[in-house]
Parts: C-alpha cells; structure tokens; sequence
C-alpha cells in the first residue's frame, strides 16, 4: 500500500483521493469485521441450555416483567459508572479468588439483556452475583443510605428511590427498618421504597450467575456446599429470597 | 532515514504561487462563521462537560452531594458528562480545526458555509437534547454512546451536512498534493461517520444486536471514537502546527504515512477489557491491536524528535507551539500506557481501576484538549483578526498543564494502588476504596485546575468575540457619520 501513494518526489503523498478512501474502507472494514460481524455471527444466535442434564430447567430463564423494569432502572440512573456486571476468569484478575462468584462470566449470561451493562470500572463492587449475596431488604436499606449497611461505603445515597409518609393506620409492610446506627425518624413518619427502588431491588436479587455451563464448567475442585447451591433451579433465582 | 523531505511545512506566506488571486485573509474569511459557530459552542460544551465532572468528583468528597435529585446522581452526570465532553466538544472541536486545515493546506475557499452552519445547529440542538434526555433518565446504557437511540438520525445527519462540505472542499483544493494533516482529517470524517452508524445500527434499528455482542459493537465504537476520530484530528492539528511554527520542513513523510496507516489498522482494535465475558480471541484481538500501535507511537517520536531536534528553545515564544507540544507529549505517555496495560500481566491488575481512568482522562485533556487550544490560538485571532489577551493564553496554558498532570499522577498512583490491593483477597474491597480515596480526592484539585483554564479560554474567546463586535460596530457607525 506504502509505494502506491509514493509520490514523484520520493515524499508519500496521497495525489489521488480515492487511494485514500479506498486504504480507510479497508481499515474500517477490518475493525468492524472483527468487532461487530464476526462476534455476531459467533455469539449472536446464542440460545437458553439445559444446565442440569435431563431436567427442563433452562438458563438463563426468562426475566420476569418486574426484573426487566428494575434492569430499566439500573440504566437510567447508570449504575455501570461504578459496578461491573462480569466476573473475570482467574488468570486475568482476582475476582474469583475474592469470592465475588462462583464460575467467571461467559457470553450465555447475558442473552436476555437488553442492553448489557457490563461496566468499565470497579469504584464499588462487581454485582453478577449480588443475588447470592444480599437480600432484597439490606439492598434497599444499601439504596437508602449505603453507610447503613457497608460502614464507609462511598456510594452516594439514593433517598429519592424512597418516600418518607405518615404512617397510617397499619404501617407500610414495605416500610425500611432503620438500624440504631442512623438517626431516628420523627415518629409517626416511615421510609416506604417507591416502584422503582422495589424493582430495582428485584433485579439486583436475581443476579446471579450460579449454573455451570459446558462453557464454564465448576471448578475443579469444586465445594460440596457451592455444588448444592448452584445447581438449584435456575427459575427459581429470578424470585427473591426473602 | 534516507527519504528525501520534499513535503515543505505549510508555509505562512499568501497562500498560493500558482493561483495568487487566493490569499489566506480570503480562505480565513470563507470559513469565518462556520468555525465560529463550531468552536464557540464546542468550548461552552467543554466547560459544562467539566463542570459536570466536577459535580460527580465532589461525591467522593461528600457522598450525600446532590443526592436529593434524580438528574445529579453520579452515574446520569456521568453519562451526560462523557456526551458533553465527546459530542458537544470533541467532535466540533475536531471539525473546526479539521475544516480549516482543509482549507489552508488544499488552498480552496470552504464549500458550503451556510450548510455547515445549519449542520451545527442542528448537532447542537440533538446533543442539548440528548444531554438532557441523559440528566433525566434516558440514557442508553452503552457507554460513551448514552444519548438516546431516537437522537443517532439527527446528529448523523448534521455531522454529515457538515462533514460532505469538509471532502467537498479537499476536493476542490488547488494543491493537489496532501499533507499529512489532511489524511487525519479526511480519515476521521469518513471514520466517525461509519462507526456511528454501525454502532446505532445495530444497538438501536431493531433487530438489535443480542447478549454481549452489544458489549462488543458499543466498547469498539467507543474506542474508534476516542482514539481515531479525535486522536486523529489532534494529531492533524499537531503534525500542521509545530513544523509550521517552527519553520521548518516535517522530517519525513513517509514516517508521518506510516504512522498513519499503522493507526489506523491497529489503532481501531481495542477497547474490550481483558476477561470480557465473550470468546476470549475478541479480548486477545484487542489487546493485539493495542500493542501493534507501538508501530505509529515510534514513528511519530522518530518523525517529531527529527522535526523539531535543536528547536525547543522557541517553546515560550508561541502559545499554540507549547499546546502543542505538550499535546504530543501526553499523546505519547496515554498511548504508551494504552499498550502496556494491553499485556495480561498487567491488565489483570489495571482493568476496572482508576488506572484506566487516568489514561482516558490523560488522552482527552492533556491530548485532545491540548491540541484544540492550541490550534483555536492560531486559527481564532485569524478568523476574527484580533489578538487574544496573552496573560490569560498564558494562565490556560499552565492551568491546564498542571491541573491534567496533578489529576493524572493522582487518578494513575491511586489506581495504581487500588489494583495492586485488590491482587490480595485478603484486602477487603471497602478497605481498598477507602485507601484509594485520597490520590482520587487529591485528582479533584487538578479537576479544579482543569475547570480555572477552560474559563481563562472562555474568557479569552468571548472577549475576542466582544471585542471584534465593538470594532466592528465603531466602524459602522463612522461609515454612517
């Protein structure tokens, strides 16, 4: 390519535009080739698998309408700024090693994002498995004012997610049970967590990348407790537990 | 090197020998309010870009900070910072200086003025939107590409009314020999104009594109668009401008296509992080790309050290030569760091940390920022034929100077850190933040910095601005008497 735009006078100039076009379409291609058709044609198609063989347990399973509202949330408010959502394999970080999963992420995770969030920086922690780590209320406590529960959590605090009322005659089932770390309410009042903070807990309790897959097989020497625990059915991780 | 350098640097004499009715006042003239209008608003965009990233720096400070409203939250000022910066800056940034290079190197008057007017109110108004569409809630997701998928019809559309206008006028130039300032140019109009259109193609024109092929497609255009298209047109500003000011031929042409093609081969690979949840060739294919680019990073040096060997006495002279050089230098230290954090060894530690913060931050300030202030130093006082007031050129310069170095050593050392503490599981993960909090804290100081020079530059714009109106106006009114 270099001696064809090699000009009279020994300099390299591109004397006719269309070399130049004709080199940036073949650079162009190559990096889209490589970035956006080749891993579609690959990934692309990718399917739900039987993680338990000869069960008609399928992951991942469907999201639930409430999860994908909770997904919607997490995007508007932009948590991948902080929070990735892929755990790497042990040879290229220390994710497992720290217990932040149970097997490292693989494309099959995510077949039902839309879109897939996977974060570029870790200022708080990694959440594919926060599902398995927390339950709906110590999120929402978390949501509330991080402190609460993490002492000297960074994370800002997300108090218009809730709703401080009155209580009225019965209190709130959902209402957020404060720890005697914070101050107290005036009395009479609660901290009810609006739609968008319930959905959003959802979510965040069904993340959890919890089968083996043929691509990502448990590890060799896999834990007898981790074993049980991840091969309960995958349906039952969008639900939870509370 | 035994290539002869024949490419003599763009001269400051009138223009043309062969065409002597074109003078430079009369190419200036041609492309006055076009450029205006782009670099105006680009600058209002950096400074409510930074102004944005300051918001979100002080909630490492304060955690509590503005956190009663839903369109401050960290992660939405984030994404509305990163669009302002890019979308609202960079690209007009780089269309500005783009143009201009067009006109002066091919020697031919700027096609279509009002067109690329309308293509800037249009970009502005789409990318005023979409920044607001962000603030409240509607942010795509995909990072660096977070203004709503409805807005990607209107802002490719502006940019290519003003983007058919810049090859419109590299068509027509009277000197047909091109300079390597013009390639970049010509490379990253034709660049963000694909990429864009892959990119909202297939993430937003159902049927979109499933699982982590997103990840892929949205990781690929974000590094094409920092990288190529503005990496290219800071290098187009940087390749014109030093071996002009300095008088003195560029050393080798061949260096400067090779550097060129090289980047724009490997320079497009990358971007996906090391352990990315997909077939691990795509990572590995990245990260090859990324060290490959060690191939224009020694061409460049080779070609700069060449260029401007002997000559850094002058440094103080000119104020668009110390931008410059100090774009180049930080070009080479965030691309340096690029490739060396491409090796798994390395990678392993710095993916996810503030390391990889501190590197794009360095390439987008102390790179991108620093070559557009230092073309807008010369292209400006010509568009408006007026001078900028030195003392405040003066405090941009080193504002900006110091305030990108003491934000990069500190995002850099604390990332650093940060890296080397998670290596242990031992370290819990809140200890880790915490201990990297201070270096991330003292970064704001540079922010600070950051913020003091963008408004010396404002400043410096809008009083040249002012100042030409009056003169203008004073003018009219004696024509009247």
């Amino acid at each position: 390519m270099l001696c064809l735009l090699q000009g009279e006078e020994g300099g390299l100039q591109v004397k006719y535009g269309p070399f130049l076009f004709l080199g940036l379409l073949c650079c162009m291609a190559a990096s889209s080739l490589t970035f956006v058709l080749a891993p579609q044609m690959q990934i692309g198609g990718l399917e739900q698998t039987n993680s338990v063989a000869d069960l008609p347990v399928m992951y991942p399973s469907q999201p639930a309408g409430v999860t994908h509202q909770g997904a919607e949330v997490y995007r508007a408010n932009n948590c991948a700024a902080c929070h990735t959502l892929q755990i790497r394999p042990r040879n290229l970080g220390p994710d497992l090693q720290r217990g932040l999963g149970f097997r490292y992420s693989v494309a099959r995770d995510y077949i039902f994002d839309k879109p897939v969030m996977l974060g570029l920086q870790r200022v708080g922690p990694d959440l594919s498995n926060v599902g398995a780590r927390m339950n709906p209320s110590t999120i929402l406590l978390h949501l509330y004012n991080p402190r609460a529960t993490v002492d000297h959590s960074i994370m800002p605090p997300y108090p218009f997610l809730f709703e401080k009322r009155k209580i009225g005659r019965v209190a709130s089932p959902d209402a957020l049970v404060l720890p005697a770390t914070l101050p107290p309410l005036e009395k009479g009042y609660e901290i009810v967590p609006r739609k968008e903070a319930l959905s959003l807990a959802y979510y965040l309790t069904s993340l959890r990348q919890s089968s083996y897959l043929f691509e990502a097989p448990p590890p060799q020497k896999a834990k007898p407790v981790a074993t049980t625990d991840t091969n309960a059915p995958a349906a039952t991780t969008n639900s939870p537990a509370k | 090197m035994a290539v002869s350098t024949t490419l003599t640097a763009p001269s400051a004499q009138p223009v043309s020998s062969n065409s002597p009715q074109i003078t430079a006042t009369e190419l200036d003239a041609s492309c006055r309010w076009p450029l205006l209008a782009l670099f105006g608003s680009a600058v209002l965009w950096l400074f409510l870009g930074v102004v944005l990233g300051f918001i979100n720096t002080m909630k490492f400070h304060v955690p509590g900070f503005l956190a009663e409203c839903p369109c401050f939250t960290y992660g939405r000022v984030h994404a509305a910072q990163s669009s302002a910066l890019l979308y609202g800056f960079g690209l007009q940034a780089s269309l500005g200086i783009g143009l201009w290079l067009l006109c002066r190197l091919g020697k031919a008057k700027l096609v279509g003025a009002v067109t690329i007017l309308i293509g800037t109110l249009f970009w502005n108004a789409a990318v005023t939107l979409g920044v607001c569409c962000i603030l409240g809630g509607e942010a795509s997701g995909y990072d660096n590409l977070q203004m709503p998928g409805y807005m990607g019809p209107v802002l490719l559309w502006s940019y290519l009314m003003i983007a058919v206008c810049g090859i419109l006028t590299y068509h027509r130039r009277e000197e047909r020999e091109s300079y390597p300032s013009q390639w970049f140019v010509i490379a990253g109009l034709f660049w963000f104009a694909w990429i864009f259109s892959v990119a909202s193609m297939v993430l937003f024109c159902p049927p979109t594109a499933r699982g982590v092929v997103q990840a892929s497609v949205a990781w690929w255009y974000s590094h094409n668009l920092t990288n190529i298209v503005l990496g290219f047109s800071g290098l187009a500003s940087i390749f014109y401008f030093i071996p002009k000011i300095l008088g003195r031929p560029l050393h080798s042409s061949y260096l400067a296509g090779l550097a060129f093609w090289t980047l724009a081969l490997f320079g497009s690979w990358g971007g996906i992080p090391m352990g990315a949840p997909m077939p691990s060739w795509i990572p590995a294919m990245a990260a090859l790309g990324t060290i490959f680019t060690i191939i224009p990073l020694i061409a460049v040096a080779i070609n700069f050290c060449h260029t401007t060997c002997g000559q850094l006495k002058s440094l103080d002279k000119d104020v668009t030569l110390q931008f410059s050089y100090i774009a180049l230098l930080f070009w080479f230290i965030s691309s340096a760091q690029q490739i060396v954090s491409a090796f798994p060894a390395v990678g392993a530690l710095t993916t996810f940390t503030w390391f990889t913060v501190a590197q794009k931050n360095l390439f987008l300030f102390g790179f991108f920022t620093m070559a557009s202030f230092g073309a807008m130093y010369y292209i400006l006082p010509r568009l408006l034929v007026i001078e900028p007031c030195p003392k405040l050129a003066k405090a941009n310069f080193w504002l900006m100077l110091l305030g990108v170095l003491i934000s990069y050593l500190g995002l850099g050392v604390g990332g650093a850190n940060q890296g080397i503490l998670l290596m242990d599981p031992a370290n819990k993960f809140t200890d880790v933040m915490r201990a990297t909090m201070m270096p991330v804290r003292v970064s704001s100081l540079g922010d600070l910095m950051i913020i003091g020079g963008i408004l010396c530059f404002l400043l410096n714009f809008f009083g040249m601005f002012a100042r030409r109106c009056c003169a203008c106006c004073k003018a009219k009114k004696e024509a009247c008497k």
